[in-house]
């Protein structure tokens, strides 16, 4: 039987906790994805004025919202996970009737609204101020909730592992922050020489932005199936990944 | 009914460090049992792995009856527990934590909130309620954290060190409580590492060193079971010639002699005094005083584990 109070109570501790910090959660993102369109799509707009028949600006805005989405869903369960390991609150919630799944699925579904609060938000953004289209609104709603998903399972699982702050930047620094933009938020990977074309393909951020562009602007460099089919793969991975280590105990019981 | 806590050859290594090599504890619903032990004895994994913060390696532990790995909805729902470290949080206030706290043992918000109310009020907390963790003081934390130990009134409450680092008046204070929680049919797990809490408090005391359990009973019994006590009386007209006279009692010990002092290290010292007393007297002895200095806890303590509970 599932302790569904006990499961709400940890989903609404951790929606609440990034919300009542929200100077440092929501409006970051906004910020920064307001000076990526004016700066890079207003300045680059002049020499790049349209891709697949998309102005440019608007052609950068799916891929803007998903590194929104990607860097809020990973940052929150990574940095919740470790700040409980840190000051000990895990221990909290270790000693409740609370199952290991329930325990995971929380942090996991408090790091995917993050990151789907982000995704709308920038998005609403775009729409406002270089009238974005929508092409296909669920098929936006439903991909930013995959990825959103799949990211914060991704911080959960690094959460878990890492001990300390810098473990949880390297992971951002070195490998999410580069595959963003190696993964086409900035252009189209056909615009790419051959040999990093076919690197580009083995990006799995490639993908879910692209998924996103197909369903916004209904171009895309893969068809949107192929990136949902990358987003539910990434979910259900690194979910059971986050479940077993919570089921093992790793670095969270000694 | 079945034991509050039963725990059946309990083993846990840390790496190369064996933590526990094979414990066994019977605690009966309703009591008020000790666990004294030095720092690294195996208290603190032994609380954790009752309550799950610990990985089980070997052994099996019950909480009325049912397994705390199979049955762990039920066992956890019954355990509250003080941890000996304190936890923070930097986002919430302390009457939004136990809320939390309290959600996360199934109990709804509206149900908790008079409940948390209560606590608040019981454990002088009730003014502080808006505050954060990090800004209530040592004192406050250690109240805050045995509060959060009752938000989902458990039938066992868990202290690991509750008085560590507190000051007299409130050691006394948290002492009342836990009587009246006790006297509320609470059964009560407590380490410490002050005997006279556990001389005070526990009806039944485990003494563990190096992973195992070297000694249990009631204070009184492992004191007794150490045996000696010793009475000490200043008299006047005590020569040495009366040293034979003394020998014919069955006294355990020889007495020693300090100056104008008579020392007397018996089994019995309430039992012995009387016939000491009247030995003296018929031997012309006159005396001034006599002292009683019975083997406490912490002598059985040091006996047992060859260290103070401090070492």
């Amino acid at each position: 039987m599932i302790n569904w109070i006990g499961f709400r109570t940890l989903v609404f501790r951790e929606i609440t906790r990034f919300f009542t910090v929200y100077r440092q959660t929501v409006i970051p993102g906004l910020i920064s994805s307001g000076l990526y369109i004016i700066i890079f799509g207003l300045t680059l707009q002049r020499r790049i004025s349209s891709i697949d028949g998309v102005p440019y600006t608007v052609y950068i805005l799916p891929g803007l919202i998903m590194m929104n989405v990607i860097t809020n869903a990973y940052n929150n369960t990574a940095s919740s996970m470790l700040q409980m390991k840190l000051l000990q609150q895990i221990q909290d919630m270790l000693i409740t009737p609370l199952s290991n799944v329930e325990l995971a699925v929380a942090f996991i579904i408090g790091g995917a609204v993050r990151g789907f609060v982000n995704g709308i938000l920038v998005m609403l953004l775009g729409i406002f101020i270089v009238g974005m289209p929508l092409e296909n609104p669920l098929a936006v709603i439903l991909i930013i909730f995959m990825v959103s998903w799949a990211f914060s399972s991704i911080g959960l699982v690094i959460g878990i592992t890492a001990q300390t702050w810098d473990n949880i930047a390297t992971m951002v620094n070195f490998f999410i922050t580069p595959l963003i933009f190696l993964g086409g938020v900035f252009y189209s990977i056909n615009m790419l020489p051959g040999f990093w074309r076919t690197i580009s393909l083995v990006n799995p951020i490639y993908y879910v932005i692209n998924g996103l562009r197909q369903s916004v602007l209904g171009v895309g460099d893969t068809p949107f199936s192929t990136s949902l089919t990358a987003s539910i793969i990434m979910t259900l991975l690194f979910s059971s990944i986050g479940i077993f280590l919570f089921h093992k105990g790793y670095r969270i019981k000694s | 009914m079945p034991a509050a806590i039963e725990i059946r050859d309990l083993r846990k290594s840390y790496d190369d460090t064996v933590a526990l090599q094979g414990i066994d504890l019977t605690i009966e619903p309703g009591e008020f049992y000790g666990l004294l032990g030095p720092n690294g004895a195996g208290k603190t994994t032994t609380i954790g792995l009752i309550t799950g913060l610990v990985r089980m390696e070997k052994g099996s532990i019950s909480v009325f009856g049912k397994d705390i790995i199979r049955d762990y909805r039920f066992t956890r729902s019954k355990i509250g527990l003080s941890p000996q470290e304190f936890t923070s949080d930097w986002f919430f206030s302390i009457e939004r934590l136990l809320i939390f706290q309290a959600g996360y043992y199934g109990i709804p918000k509206k149900e908790a909130e008079p409940r948390v109310i209560e606590l608040l009020e019981k454990f002088g907390l009730a003014e502080k309620r808006e505050t954060k963790m990090r800004q209530l003081s040592g004192g406050m934390k250690r109240r805050f954290q045995i509060a959060k130990a009752l938000v989902n009134d458990p039938d066992i409450l868990i202290l690991d060190e509750p008085t560590a680092g507190v000051d007299v008046e409130l050691r006394h204070m948290l002492w009342d409580l836990l009587r009246e929680l006790h006297q509320q049919g609470k059964t009560i797990l407590l380490t410490t590492h002050y005997i006279e809490e556990a001389e005070q408090l526990c009806e039944r005391v485990s003494i563990i060193n190096d992973g195992s359990i070297v000694s249990e009973g009631t204070p009184q019994k492992l004191i007794s079971s150490l045996g000696k006590g010793v009475i000490e009386v200043s008299l006047s007209g005590w020569d040495g010639s009366h040293d034979a006279q003394m020998s014919d009692f069955d006294f355990v010990y020889e007495p020693e002699t300090d100056g104008d002092r008579l020392i007397f290290s018996v089994d019995n010292p309430g039992k012995e005094l009387p016939r000491i007393v009247a030995a003296l007297s018929s031997n012309g002895c006159h005396i001034h005083e006599v002292k009683i200095n019975k083997s406490s806890l912490e002598d059985v303590f040091v006996a047992m584990t060859g260290r103070g509970i401090n070492d």
